[in-house]
């Protein structure tokens, strides 16, 4: 599939070129990759319930890593910067996992 | 309105929903964003007619590629590059740590090495102490002895009891009967032997050169010349020097002396005397050095 193939070539992109993360991101980046995984599973939970927007695809996927990034930056500004980070992956996780079973669920039906 | 797993649709209050149900489990049915669902049943709501304008928003879910396949670029790039980042960081820890662990090793064995060298110092710095310490002792004693050898020889001015002796020669004495530079020897050997340990004749300090001589008509000490009357002080222990004195040979031979040719002299005892010390001349020697190694030197023990 081409969203397949576009992931391919986003991880080529990113090992080819190499970017340097300015060190002011740097913390937030897996953060943000974490915020990113449970938009594409939820996307692809989307898919396959039949109810999948491209639109909606996009909008939470970005607002999911800025939201996400946002939240430990204040949080670091804060102090509290360790706890809100882990407070963000508990529920990106749980949210992961969840859409994973379901997508499972629906692989496993189909 | 929110799906649970089955699917089916079930109308709550989400208000309600949110405090009835636990955190957990509230964010596990939440997992799917509920957007799509909103898109899905606005879609399904809005008849055909209306969502021409917009493309791609017909009545088939909206699916375009082409944001879709962006996203998943995007988020391949991310994915990458964090997967990049964690393991040069790694690197860069593991190394920094490493490097840490060998300064600090580094720093243990100079400090190891400095605690042996301060070691080593104190016991230099003990052994130099014992040195100091010894060294001022023999220093000291060898000045004191100085300051005996001094006294004795004559070049020190000396303090202390002792007897004058008062020689007047008469008017009338001759060539025969004054004084002569002998006489004199006579008294002061008679006095060294009763155990004076410093001698004036006429002011002059005797010392182990000294020589009383006759120089044309006058009697030269030290090489100064003196005239009657002669005083002859001597430093001694007052209670015995003048009734040694007549008991030596040299002291009787003066007395005879004396008698025979009709001198004067008085000994009376005196309970300060004040020597002063042999003149520089007398006492720098020419032709004598001092033999280290000879007999009676180098001996720790004082003969005072």
């Amino acid at each position: 599939m081409i969203a397949v193939l576009g992931l391919l070539v986003g991880v080529l992109l990113g090992l080819f070129f190499h970017p340097d993360v300015p060190i002011g991101l740097e913390p937030y980046l897996p953060i943000a990759v974490v915020a990113a995984l449970d938009a594409v599973c939820g996307g692809l939970r989307a898919y396959l319930d039949g109810i999948f927007d491209d639109k909606v695809f996009v909008v939470s996927f970005l607002s999911n890593v800025v939201i996400a990034a946002g939240i430990v930056y204040v949080g670091d500004r804060l102090g509290v910067g360790g706890q809100l980070s882990t407070g963000v992956i508990v529920v990106l996780g749980i949210r992961i996992f969840s859409n994973v079973a379901a997508i499972r669920r629906h692989l496993l039906r189909a | 309105m929110s799906l649970d797993e089955a699917g089916t649709r079930a109308p709550t209050d989400p208000a309600l929903e949110r405090a009835r149900i636990p955190l957990l489990e509230l964010i596990q049915r939440q997992s799917l964003d509920e957007d799509y669902a909103d898109a899905a049943r606005r879609r399904a709501e809005a008849p055909a007619a209306l969502s021409a304008p917009s493309a791609g928003s017909g009545r088939p879910p909206s699916r375009r590629i082409g944001p879709v396949a962006l996203a998943l670029v995007v988020f391949g790039g991310l994915l990458s590059v964090a997967f990049v980042q964690t393991r040069d960081n790694a690197d860069v820890d593991s190394a920094s740590r490493s490097s840490l662990i060998r300064q600090v090793e580094a720093r243990r064995d100079r400090l190891e090495r400095q605690q042996n060298r301060l070691a080593r110092l104190r016991t230099r710095v003990d052994e130099l102490t014992t040195q100091v310490a010894e060294l001022t002792d023999a220093d000291q004693a060898a000045a004191l002895r100085a300051l005996r050898i001094g006294s004795a020889a004559g070049t020190l001015a000396v303090v202390g009891e002792g007897v004058r002796v008062l020689i007047t020669e008469p008017d009338s004495a001759d060539d025969v009967s004054k004084v002569h530079d002998e006489d004199l020897a006579l008294l002061v050997n008679g006095l060294f032997e009763a155990g004076a340990e410093a001698i004036t004749v006429n002011g002059q300090r005797l010392t182990a050169v000294t020589a009383i001589r006759t120089s044309g008509t006058a009697i030269e000490v030290n090489g100064v010349g003196i005239g009657p009357p002669y005083t002859v002080l001597a430093i001694g222990d007052t209670g015995v020097l003048g009734a040694r004195l007549f008991e030596t040979k040299s002291g009787l031979d003066f007395a005879a002396t004396a008698d025979y040719y009709g001198f004067d002299y008085t000994l009376e005892n005196v309970d300060r005397l004040v020597l002063p010390a042999a003149p520089p001349r007398v006492t720098n020697l020419r032709s004598a050095r001092i033999n280290s190694f000879g007999p009676g030197n180098g001996k720790e023990d004082d003969e005072g």
